[in-house]
């Protein structure tokens, strides 16, 4: 359906018509009759007509949540995911802290040291989903693509502190080794056929 | 002399006085000619090729860092051959360069990922085998070769502007590297300033690396607090770890034209953190309420001077700052000559000059900013530099020309050998003259040891110089003729063409000395220190009862060894109370610290501006544009140059106060990254006079004071005078600093 049915207010063609509206009640007896009127009629037994007749036809369009969940769209933007490399499982993170830098809510904190093989490694990691907008600047700016955001939308605890740990944001170790971590899908992360486009550096050997 | 070159850049015209080159009259006027490995300050290294410039008529193409002009060339900066060169060589500077841009401290900052991005280089048609090249550490600098792509800008940065000519280019085409000069692993006075010039990751701090990015750092422009050169620096902070406050990560500077030493880019974590404890605060007021003088050093702002000098006043107090108060006294006894307050000479003065004499301070460690002045102008225009003092110092054997040594104790005799040996021609008034006829020479040259033959060798080598600059340096304060110096600087500034500089102990000495009215050094009882010993401290260290802020944490002014007003900002916070806080106690109210910068005594040749007005930064140029110069002051010539005394003897084992390099004061003896060596060190020759030997420990009996210190043997040092560091115990500012001492070994 296209929208320019939406777009036209010209109420004098297409399909529109006007509603036959009774004019308010403007003293105590005519307001007096309208709730007789009302009550009277059976109003009350159209609605439940409905629903009973819904009931047993069988074909519930409701989705039962939480035992039912909507499949959620891969650019949806929930909690955070922290992604590991499929060649050596390890983090993707490189602590470059871009994400720290481009957060608009100020919500992301890290922390990096000098580790003992003198390769640079990320010691503290925080999200602080509080103040977290979900725009998705992280993701997007992330050279790594190693935080992306997830389908997780039930943020629902007794703490907000139950958010910010980073183990529970890193893919965990079994689904990794199964080979099930999920690809980030959305705003950033790498086109199809990114392969095909690279260009070569030559080797000199 | 003078002769102006008229040219054109890209049909624009130009000028160009004669020596500069084509990239300077280009700069000047504008125009952009981009460059990788030029430096202002040093000479071309003229190694990128990327400022490749045309000129018509003539074929191929003109380095333009290191030609220069000829009257009505015509020269282009751009053109698609030039395109093309400067491309092909950002591709070759990116062969085999790692890619671990993420990684990288200096990503974010980095002139070759500035210049790939800017010269398009978006494909490589080049190629080399790559080598494997390991991460050197040399202590506080780590070096990386497969970062390196050869500038050679920390090679001249290190051999012509800070002197240490520690590093080397070991050539070897495409394994060519950086090493370190002469030995395995890099032996120098660790300035630093090898990191600050280096365009990629090569050079880096090792404790800085891989602790942050450049993007998360905050930029604080401020003035090293550590010694009175006043260098500019910038502290950068951030976040330490994920819910602590800020902290300095490291500092940085403006390189291109300033130079900075150790202490300040290695030295900056000697912040004080506190919170308000009302108790103690109380406790502090009465103590000063009931004090009878407040001693201070001259860590502080004059901001806070200020604050001292309305709180004795207020509270008729003494103040005792021995430091501040000979050098106020020796820079009066220099007015009384002079007619001026202040001394005429500035670091950039130094830098330009073709002549100059330092007498009185081991002045590479003492203040490490006259001696990068004196490198360059050793390297760029070949002064001739007389380094006179009791001791050889190794740090200043290749910047200084003649090494002219003296006796300890004879600086007055020296002084007086020096104005009649500059003088000699000069018009001079009668008193004068009459002064320099009665010398009696032959026992100044005998009991001095500076023979008249050093003198005259002297002479001819300033024969065709242009400009000259004596530096005077601490060692004179305290002396017991003090004045006399002075008086015969002042004489030799006043008849020749010499300008003058000294150089005071701390940050602010020159500040406190023009601030505050001291009062002579008394042991009393109830003293309230100011970072300074007393009965009750107040300080940003350790030994505090309150404490206060340190100069990282402060906002105020300091006055430098240029007699410039500086700008010093808070890198960080400070939770506790200032001096204000107590100054508002005592009824002497004012919001701020820095409320007070527009209130400092114009009689002393401040100004009366605000604070947040001065200006903290170097120009397009190096145009000093911090804070303001003092207005010169005039002061009465009453002063006359009396008779020189008999000079005193210094024999046996003597003990000089000189800190080892970085080191100048507690607040570098806090910081987590400077070596802190408290060692005596002296050479065999001492060591044979006090019958010790390397690494005994002994006591030193210094007057009615003694110390304990482990005994190293230095081969760089000769003669019976040892070094004794100050900067962990405190220095005695009111004592010479050639001290006869009984050296006894601890068993």
């Amino acid at each position: 359906m296209s929208l320019e049915a939406f777009n036209n207010r010209n109420v004098t063609e297409g399909d529109y018509f006007l509603c036959d509206i009774e004019d308010y009640p403007q003293d105590g007896w005519g307001k007096f009759k309208r709730v007789v009127k009302r009550t009277f009629r059976g109003e009350l037994f159209v609605g439940l007509w409905v629903v009973m007749r819904e009931m047993i036809r069988f074909d519930i369009h409701t989705i039962q949540y939480p035992q039912e969940k909507m499949p959620i769209g891969p650019r949806y933007r929930a909690v955070h995911q922290m992604k590991r490399l499929w060649e050596s499982d390890t983090e993707r993170c490189i602590g470059c802290g871009l994400c720290e830098k481009i957060c608009i809510s100020d919500c992301i904190r890290i922390d990096t040291r000098i580790d003992e093989n003198s390769r640079k490694e990320v010691s503290e990691y925080t999200i602080n989903l509080g103040r977290c907008i979900f725009c998705g600047y992280c993701a997007e700016v992330c050279p790594e693509l190693a935080i992306t955001h997830g389908g997780e939308y039930e943020n629902a605890s007794e703490q907000r502190e139950h958010f910010l740990i980073y183990e529970d944001m890193l893919t965990p170790i079994d689904t990794m080794k199964a080979g099930k971590q999920l690809e980030f899908e959305g705003f950033g992360s790498i086109t199809p056929h990114e392969d095909e486009r690279v260009k070569k550096t030559p080797l000199a050997y | 002399m003078s002769k102006i070159i008229n040219f054109t850049i890209d049909g624009q015209n130009v000028t160009a006085s004669k020596g500069e080159t084509i990239l300077q009259a280009a700069r000047r006027a504008g125009i952009y000619i981009p460059t990788m490995c030029y430096i202002s300050k040093t000479s071309p290294c003229a190694s990128c090729r990327i400022c490749s410039v045309e000129v018509e008529g003539v074929d191929g193409f003109i380095l333009s860092c290191n030609t220069p002009p000829t009257e009505g060339i015509h020269v282009k900066t751009n053109s698609t051959e030039l395109e093309r060169e400067r491309q092909n060589i950002m591709k070759l500077y990116d062969v085999n360069h790692p890619l671990e841009c993420g990684v990288c401290d200096k990503s974010g900052e980095c002139d070759l990922q500035n210049m790939t991005l800017e010269f398009g280089v978006a494909q490589q048609e080049f190629s080399a085998k790559d080598q494997f090249r390991t991460v050197k550490e040399w202590g506080l600098i780590n070096y990386d070769p497969a970062l390196c792509i050869m500038c050679e800008k920390c090679v001249h940065v290190c051999n012509e502007v800070i002197g240490d000519d520690a590093i080397e280019v070991k050539f070897g085409g495409y394994s060519s590297t950086i090493i370190p000069k002469g030995s395995d692993t890099l032996d120098c006075t660790f300035c630093g300033e090898c990191i600050a010039v280096c365009p990629v990751g090569a050079l880096v701090s090792s404790d800085f690396k891989y602790s942050a990015n450049a993007w998360e750092l905050t930029r604080v422009p401020s003035t090293c607090a550590h010694c009175s050169a006043g260098c500019p620096l910038e502290y950068e902070t951030r976040h330490s770890g994920i819910n602590a406050d800020d902290s300095i990560y490291r500092v940085k500077n403006n390189f291109e034209f300033a130079s900075l030493c150790g202490a300040g880019r290695f030295g900056f974590d000697f912040d004080a953190s506190a919170t308000k404890d009302e108790s103690e605060f109380k406790t502090a007021l009465s103590k000063i309420e009931n004090a009878e003088a407040i001693r201070f050093t001259s860590m502080i702002t004059n901001e806070e001077a200020l604050i001292l000098q309305k709180l004795k006043a207020k509270l008729g107090l003494k103040l005792f700052n021995e430091d501040a108060r000979l050098y106020g006294a020796f820079m009066k006894a220099y007015g009384s000559v002079s007619g001026k307050l202040h001394a005429s000479a500035s670091l950039d003065a130094v830098k330009q000059a073709d002549a100059i004499i330092v007498i009185g301070t081991r002045i590479a460690t003492d203040n490490p900013g006259v001696r990068y002045a004196l490198t360059t102008a050793a390297r760029h225009n070949g002064a001739r530099i007389v380094y006179a003092h009791p001791m050889e110092d190794a740090l200043m054997k290749n910047t200084a020309t003649q090494f002219m040594k003296y006796e300890a104790g004879s600086e007055e005799g020296v002084m007086a050998l020096l104005a009649n040996e500059l003088l000699k021609n000069a018009d001079v008034d009668d008193a004068t003259k009459a002064f320099l006829a009665d010398l009696d020479l032959g026992y100044l040259e005998a009991e001095s040891n500076v023979g008249d033959d050093e003198l005259a060798s002297m002479s001819k080598s300033f024969m065709r110089s242009q400009n000259k600059v004596l530096i005077i340096g601490s060692d004179m304060f305290a002396h017991s003729r003090a004045a006399n110096i002075a008086k015969l600087a002042a004489l030799i500034e006043k008849y020749t063409d010499f300008s003058l500089l000294v150089v005071p102990n701390e940050v602010n000495t020159v500040g406190v000395s023009l601030i505050c009215d001291l009062d002579c050094d008394e042991d009393l009882s109830k003293v309230v220190g100011y970072n300074a010993s007393g009965e009750y401290i107040l300080s940003a260290l350790e030994d505090a009862n309150l404490k206060v802020p340190a100069l990282n944490q402060q906002e105020g002014t300091v006055v430098s060894i240029d007699n410039r007003v500086l700008p010093l900002n808070a890198a960080l916070g400070f939770d506790g109370y200032e001096l204000n806080d107590i100054a508002c106690a005592f009824e002497i109210e004012s919001e701020n610290t820095i409320d007070y910068t527009k209130e400092l005594p114009m009689a002393s040749g401040f100004k009366a501006v605000e604070f947040d007005s001065l200006e903290n930064f170097l120009g397009a140029f190096g145009e000093d544009e911090r804070g303001y110069l003092l207005e010169s002051v005039d002061c009465e010539m009453n002063g006359k140059v009396e008779e020189v005394e008999d000079l005193p003897e210094y024999n046996g084992t003597v003990i000089y106060s000189a800190n080892p390099v970085l080191q100048f004061n507690n607040f570098t003896n806090v910081t987590k990254q400077l070596e802190r060596d408290t060692a005596l060190r002296g050479s065999a020759q001492f060591a044979a006079a006090a019958k010790i030997s390397d690494g005994d420990t002994i006591e030193i009996h210094l007057g009615d004071r003694t110390q304990k210190r482990v005994f190293k043997l230095d081969d760089e040092l000769k003669g019976t005078i040892a070094l004794n560091p100050t900067f962990d115990s405190g220095y005695n500012y009111g004592s010479y600093r050639f001290l006869k001492s009984k050296i006894v070994r601890v068993m």
